[in-house]
């Protein structure tokens, strides 16, 4: 598992190789109990929102994100730049990583998963990383995160599509405590398992991105209005402010 | 192997013989006839149909799609509807007509479970589970167009009847409260959300082999015209997750007789999924549909 002083040769390795690495207890203690309370109380506040949002064929019913996050609790800020793994973004993104936001995602139980396999932009995009952070326990066949080793790399696959999720060879599932991160390059293959609980898996997947000067432009507008947290030069550059 | 085109309306002027309910791009003296559709198929080699019942749902006003699967036996095949009024009690209908007639299932326009997707589900309360119940029962096939609403909740019901062949209508799009109104043509136009919810539901159900889907309807959701090439990720997507095997090519007639014209329609899937493999194409053009449907052998 990963430590507190950054990426180790070996850690390195396993990022560049596999392209994930885990973070047990990412969140801990009163900044995850902080994040639990906001997680839940927006989640009811934006609710009836969200049903209208079904019913006029807007938002689909098997996930539920949260709108706005950033502007509505801090903790939902302070969580893009906790040092266990942003450390780690910082070296991988060579300095230069720039968050281009945040999903603070519930996902229903349903008889499938709300996706199939696939990659999220190919290899010619800018390196483009995510941390998937878990607000509550998700237990093996609870919707877990699952990724295949090695994909993001240029060259893999091809990768069948398969129907049943459970098929795709090779693939690692993530089970993990809340305040668990799993970071995953997002050219590899990844996909939410099928949840046989039920409890609905509560999370939040942060996104991160090489520096652009597309992204900063996008950035510039994106994030005005929580400028009052975004209050050090460090924050400036990650949210790629001026 | 004919080409089968999956999905398109006829209707008579109205009637005694073929009493139908008007509206505003069928009114009363208005014919969409079996046999001007016949034409437009002969001219673009398009052997068979599925008729899907529109002007009401009683069994006299299927009296029309009765005529045509009467008439022209091993030409076409025919999808009923069911009045809402029997949707709690709809076994007597549903055996009415599909008994010999031609009629393989029925088309719905929702589901009718919880609305809030977090609710615990018992697909025994749903609106239509007699329905489901009974087409499981009677090898019936289900026509899916449902509100965006109870998107989600299709897959409890393909779920609990894995026996019921279920076709998602229109490229799996179920349309949203307040998102429809008419072109010039008085044909539907459904406003979509630039990121298609419908990836994350019905498109979802391609895990499941009982259902398939129609390429078909593309006017009505399209921002652009013929070929509505906006619409080729969608086809992309679909071959990729259902595969050939379970999507069906349609054209909706007889909304397309005038814009974009019937054997445009018929160019369609090509231009959209132009590296589509033969075998692929010819199962979207009517090897799915023969198949999963039923057709007939032509004489």
């Amino acid at each position: 598992m990963t430590g507190d002083s950054g990426p180790t040769p070996a850690e390195r390795k396993q990022w560049e190789d596999l392209g994930y690495l885990v973070f047990e207890e990412a969140i801990s203690g009163d900044v995850l109990a902080r994040l639990q309370h906001a997680f839940d109380y927006w989640a009811e506040a934006c609710k009836e929102e969200w049903l209208g949002r079904i019913a006029k064929g807007e938002a689909a019913a098997t996930y539920y994100d949260i709108p706005n996050t950033l502007e509505k609790d801090d903790v939902f800020i302070d969580i893009l730049d906790r040092p266990k793994y942003y450390r780690y973004i910082k070296a991988f993104a060579g300095d230069d990583a720039i968050v281009i936001g945040e999903q603070v995602r519930t996902a229903p139980v349903w008889t499938t998963s709300y996706t199939g396999w696939h990659p999220d932009v190919p290899p010619s995009h800018p390196l483009h990383i995510k941390v998937q952070v878990y607000v509550n326990d998700v237990e093996p066949g609870g919707g877990e995160f699952a990724f295949v080793p090695g994909s993001h790399r240029p060259g893999a696959g091809p990768y069948p599509r398969v129907k049943n999720l459970a098929a795709m060879p090779g693939h690692k599932r993530f089970a993990g405590k809340a305040g668990t991160a799993i970071m995953f390059n997002s050219y590899g293959w990844h996909v939410a398992m099928e949840n046989h609980t039920e409890t609905p898996r509560k999370s939040i997947i942060l996104i991160y991105e090489k520096r652009t000067p597309d992204r900063v432009a996008e950035n510039e507008n994106r994030f005005a209005s929580i400028s009052h947290a975004l209050n050090t030069p460090e924050r400036h550059r990650l949210f790629g402010i001026s | 192997m004919p080409r089968i085109d999956a999905h398109g309306h006829v209707f008579a002027k109205v009637s005694r013989e073929f009493p139908r309910e008007t509206g505003g791009n069928t009114p009363a003296d208005r014919e969409e006839s079996v046999e001007k559709l016949m034409t437009y198929m002969a001219a673009s080699d398009i052997g068979q149909a599925m008729l899907v019942q529109m002007g009401g749902a009683t069994a006299a006003h299927h009296a029309y799609v009765l005529h045509c699967l009467r008439t022209y036996p091993d030409r076409f095949l025919g999808i009923g509807l069911i009045p809402e009024d029997l949707v709690a009690s709809p076994e007597e209908h549903m055996d009415r007509l599909t008994d010999g007639t031609g009629i393989v299932g029925f088309r719905l326009g929702l589901v009718g479970g919880p609305r809030d997707p977090f609710d615990d589900v018992d697909v025994r309360t749903f609106l239509t589970y007699r329905i489901w119940k009974h087409a499981a029962e009677k090898d019936l096939v289900l026509w899916l167009y449902v509100r965006a609403a109870d998107a989600h909740l299709i897959a409890y019901l393909v779920d609990a009847f894995p026996q019921v062949r279920v076709v998602l209508n229109h490229l799996g799009i179920c349309p949203g409260e307040g998102k429809g109104r008419h072109d010039q043509w008085g044909r539907p136009q459904i406003d979509i959300a630039s990121y298609n919810p419908a990836f994350h539901t019905t498109h979802r159900l391609s895990t499941y082999e009982n259902v398939t889907m129609k390429l078909s309807g593309h006017y009505a959701f399209s921002k652009k015209p013929y070929p509505y090439e906006d619409l080729a990720g969608w086809h992309r997507a679909a071959l990729n997750s259902f595969g050939a095997d379970r999507l069906m090519w349609a054209t909706d007639f007889p909304w397309i007789y005038e814009e974009p014209g019937y054997d445009k329609l018929v160019d369609l899937v090509e231009k959209l999924t132009p590296d589509i493999m033969p075998h692929e194409y010819e199962a979207v053009m009517g090897g799915t549909a023969r198949r999963f449907l039923r057709f007939p052998d032509l004489k």
